[in-house]
């Protein structure tokens, strides 16, 4: 028996909806969440245009062969991970989809297959907590027929690289997600991070923090988590007080998370150990949390899962999205000793359902950077006013460290009052690609695609 | 022991870790000390909780005290915090237990143990990031911290929690002095905590030691120690091996200790007890894989007696195989090398000769024909003053001598014997319902018989 996926009514109305002229194809994501005994799917966001100018490849597959064969599973694995960083705890990328004119139809399972193990190898890499034996590792692909708009559901295994296609149920309905209850903390951070004489910074700063928060993110995901103040064992029912026709609301739940100050188990030392240490790194600070459970009788322990992996992925993110920031802007001599601010979360809702996604602002950026991303990314229009910052609180000046000169300190404030250059897009070959790029690139593409009478879009082949 | 008392231990590792700028002492000192005054405001920050153990309750001392399950409000005593630990099997550790709990005073004690909640909320901003390129030592290691405290079971929990918070404040305090005292350089040795059961009326005392220093190095310590609370200057109290053991720790060799404790006192009118004092091991045929049934039983008396000096902190060497007793018999010249590896027996002569030769302790041999009585005397003396297991030999046995009891209007005399040539478990409810510990009569000695019984002397240092 294959899996059964509940759809979200508006996922229908934005497939339908999908422009797809001639004879191109359209990918993209499926974004919900995976629960032992069924699946939901809440929303649907195609991958955006790239960038062809730079690349000087042919613009259009004007009859020129097979679309498929072109299709760049870099950019939408990239989309992906892109999108999985907007995505607060429970919600996932579940899956993909593929939208083709009819004669490659019997093609497309397999550039699915592709698709999909792709995108989630890409989606994990860098992942600070580990997969336990419950997780759902099925993930599901979706071809449509532009032509008669038919659709056929599948699944693979995606831990298993031998994995065939299974077949599965797709379902329309409402308000799939109005009910899914909240969990909301906030967790702070004050973590050192010892840079060995051995690292040399900037190069080795994403090893060191990489260690670091290894071992904080373990500290966490072995942590005790409280639910409204209460420690329930894992298999109570966190909707169970709910009566059966009770009229569907969204719950918050606040949690807690207690970790034990126990003696690692590992030796026992007669003396301190004593490392000889070239610098270090000082992460301080509140992050906000959130997470999402499904109504399908969700138990106690899924819902600590859902926000703890929430809170060392938002922590995990920002680092990456900064290190990321930083490999492209250049080492900045005067950042050392100085605070530097990490991007900051925001939140804004999904038109339409009571969810939230979320972003990370820099702190030269505004409100309508975030809209921008969003539109981009996600493919909506969020009025810039809807767009919650106030959630985490901003950081005051940036402090100077008093045995650093006042030379840095103005090499610093200068380095700040420059807008960030928008760099156009770089060869999506890659592998770094941070938003900013990323924004930039697209926002050409998407201005040259639209005078462009080819509406089709191009995917350069790997 | 205070009736009406509760004891309460807390147990937890606070983490350790400090910048040494420069190895010049004052420095270091100064690092040190400043480090200890920061755990010391992490102990009263709101974000330390308490666990329980066993049991769902979570306390946050520095907020008055309040708990996570919902009966148990601050204002309550803490006796009510007993009916809240889940223990596994009360209804068969009863039956045994019976008599154990009223002489242990630390029976019923309340476990708990410290934790972190990382989602209390405080005044933070969203994260920064801090860039410290200062060479330095890095200091590194946690701290065994291991407080208990004895209050009225009628105190209210938040009261306690106090207490509880005071202890650990106090022993950092401790733990400094410790640290400073003993440093050398960057190598900080690890201070750690012991608890004491000391003769009335001090009671319980905590004692921190460096970790490292063998006892023989802190006399001057223990000296001090014992001038304060007044304790003899002839005997160890204050060895790390005289520490507490309390009752739910089960000693990890797999020994029985003190198996007569569980006995019921002989029923003689107008009988006292003299009984051995502090704590043996039970050593008897075929423990550790040694097969020694039937000419072993003297080496197994010698062991009890070892084991004793041992757990009293005479000595720290462990306690003597059959190996390492033959060995010693022939580097004394007793015995010639034929004997190693032999199943001879051997006599109290020899066992008062091994105990000089590999624990320095002297022993007095008696000599008693025909099982006279007379010898009551020497030995109830011998238990007052001494208070060391005996080990008798004669015709074809040994045994280990415990106590002796006698009736002064009747002149009834009763021996509590442990018996070596037990081959079972150590298993303590055949131990003692089948005689193995246990009081005997007048025949239990052979009329005909001759004995040798060697009487330990306790060494006079402390």
């Amino acid at each position: 028996m294959g899996r059964g996926y509940i759809v979200e009514d508006v996922v229908e109305k934005y497939l339908s909806n999908l422009s797809v002229p001639g004879a191109s194809c359209v990918t993209g994501l499926l974004i919900g969440q995976s629960s032992s005994q069924r699946d939901f799917v809440v929303l649907a966001v195609r991958t955006p245009q790239k960038d062809t100018e730079g690349q000087g490849s042919p613009s259009v597959s004007r009859g020129a062969g097979n679309s498929l064969e072109r299709l760049d599973v870099e950019w939408v694995t990239e989309h992906a991970r892109q999108v999985s960083r907007m995505l607060p705890g429970g919600m996932s990328v579940i899956g993909v989809f593929l939208v083709t004119p009819p004669e490659l139809s019997k093609e497309a399972q397999n550039t699915l297959r592709r698709l999909i193990f792709a995108v989630d190898k890409h989606i994990s890499k860098g992942r600070l907590w580990s997969l336990t034996e419950e997780d759902v590792t099925e993930k599901v692909t979706l071809h449509i027929c532009s032509k008669t708009r038919k659709v056929v559901c599948r699944t693979y295994d995606v831990r298993d690289p031998k994995s065939s296609a299974k077949p599965a149920d797709w379902k329309y309905q409402s308000g799939v997600c109005t009910s899914w209850p909240l969990l909301t903390c906030s967790v702070g951070l004050n973590l050192v991070f010892p840079v060995l004489e051995m690292h040399v910074l900037p190069q080795d700063m994403e090893k060191c923090m990489k260690e670091g928060l290894q071992t904080w993110a373990k500290q966490i995901e072995d942590g005790l988590c409280l639910i409204n103040g209460d420690a329930m064992p894992g298999e109570v029912e966190l909707l169970g007080g709910q009566k059966k026709n009770a009229k569907a609301v969204q719950q918050t739940f606040r949690a807690q998370i207690l970790i034990p100050m126990a003696e690692p188990q590992s030796e026992r030392r007669l003396t301190a150990s004593v490392k000889v240490c070239s610098g270090s790194l000082t992460l301080k600070g509140m992050v906000q949390c959130r997470a999402y459970l499904h109504s399908n009788k969700p138990r106690a322990k899924h819902a600590t899962e859902v926000i703890k992996r929430d809170v060392i992925n938002t922590v995990s993110s920002r680092v990456e999205m900064f290190l990321e920031d930083l490999l492209m802007e250049g080492e900045d001599k005067g950042s050392v000793g100085v605070q530097q601010v990490l991007p900051r979360r925001v939140f804004a809702p999904v038109p339409g359902m009571s969810l939230c996604v979320c972003d990370y602002m820099f702190p030269d950026e505004c409100v309508s950077d975030v809209s921008d991303r969003l539109k981009e990314m996600l493919d909506w229009e969020t009025p810039e006013d809807s767009i919650d910052t106030s959630q985490e609180a901003v950081p005051e000046a940036p402090t100077i460290d008093l045995k650093n000169t006042v030379v840095q300190k103005n090499l610093k404030a200068k380095s700040t009052l420059d807008a960030r250059p928008k760099t156009p897009s770089e060869d999506p070959t890659e592998a770094h690609k941070s938003h900013k790029t990323y924004y930039a690139g697209v926002a050409m593409a998407a201005a040259i695609a639209l005078l462009a009478t080819g509406t089709s879009l191009i995917y350069l082949s790997d | 022991m205070v009736v009406g008392n509760i004891i309460l231990r807390l147990r937890g590792s606070l983490e350790f870790k400090c910048q040494l700028d420069s190895t010049d002492v004052p420095h270091v000192q100064k690092v040190i000390s400043r480090t200890f005054e920061a755990l010391g405001s992490q102990v009263k920050a709101e974000s330390l909780v308490l666990s329980l153990s066993s049991s769902p309750v979570f306390l946050w001392p520095n907020k008055g005290g309040h708990a996570t399950a919902g009966e148990i409000s601050p204002n309550r005593p803490c006796k009510d915090l007993q009916q809240l630990i889940q223990t596994d099997d009360q209804e068969s550790s009863r039956k045994k237990s019976a008599k154990k709990d009223k002489n242990n005073p630390t029976a019923g004690i309340i476990n708990l143990t410290l934790m972190t909640e990382v989602t209390e909320p405080g005044v933070l901003s969203a994260p920064t990031l801090l860039r410290g390129s200062k060479k330095h030592h890095l200091l590194q290691t946690t701290l065994p911290m291991d407080c208990v405290v004895s209050v009225l079971s009628s105190e209210s929990i938040s009261v306690v929690c106090g207490t509880l918070v005071g202890a650990l404040c106090s022993q950092l305090g401790d733990m400094e002095k410790v640290a400073l005292r003993h440093m050398k350089g960057t190598a900080l040795l690890i201070p750690q905590p012991f608890h004491f059961l000391l003769p009335a009326p001090v009671g319980l005392v905590t004692v921190v030691y460096p970790a490292g220093v063998p006892d023989s190095q802190l006399e001057t310590q223990r000296k001090e120690l014992h001038s304060l609370f007044e304790l003899p200057d002839d005997r160890p109290y204050l060895r790390r091996a005289n520490a507490l053991h309390f009752p739910d720790e089960p000693y990890k060799d797999g020994y029985l200790r003190n198996p007569h404790v569980h006995l019921n006192h002989p029923a003689l009118e107008n009988g006292k007890p003299y009984l051995v004092q502090g704590v043996y091991s039970y050593h008897h045929y075929m423990q550790d894989r040694v097969d020694d049934n039937g000419w072993g039983c003297a080496y197994r008396s010698l062991q009890t007696i070892c084991s004793w000096f041992q757990q009293q902190g005479y000595v720290e060497r462990a306690v003597p195989s059959h190996k390492e007793i033959q060995q010693a018999l022939v580097e004394v010249g007793d015995k010639q090398g034929s004997f190693l590896g032999s199943r001879q027996w051997i006599g109290s002569i020899e066992v008062a000769a091994v105990l000089d030769q590999l624990l320095g302790v002297t022993s007095k041999i008696m000599f008693v024909s025909q099982g006279n009585a007379e010898c009551f005397r020497e030995l109830a003396n011998h238990f007052l003053s001494e208070g060391t297991p005996i080990m008798i030999g004669g015709g074809v046995l040994a045994h280990t001598i415990l106590g002796v009891a006698w009736s002064e209007t009747t002149g009834q005399i009763r021996y509590l014997i442990l018996d070596p040539h037990y081959t079972g478990a150590e298993d303590l409810q055949v131990i003692t319902d089948k005689g193995w510990c246990g009081w005997k009569g007048p025949e239990f000695w052979d009329q005909n018989a001759y004995y040798n019984l060697c009487l330990p002397q306790r060494p006079k240092t402390i």
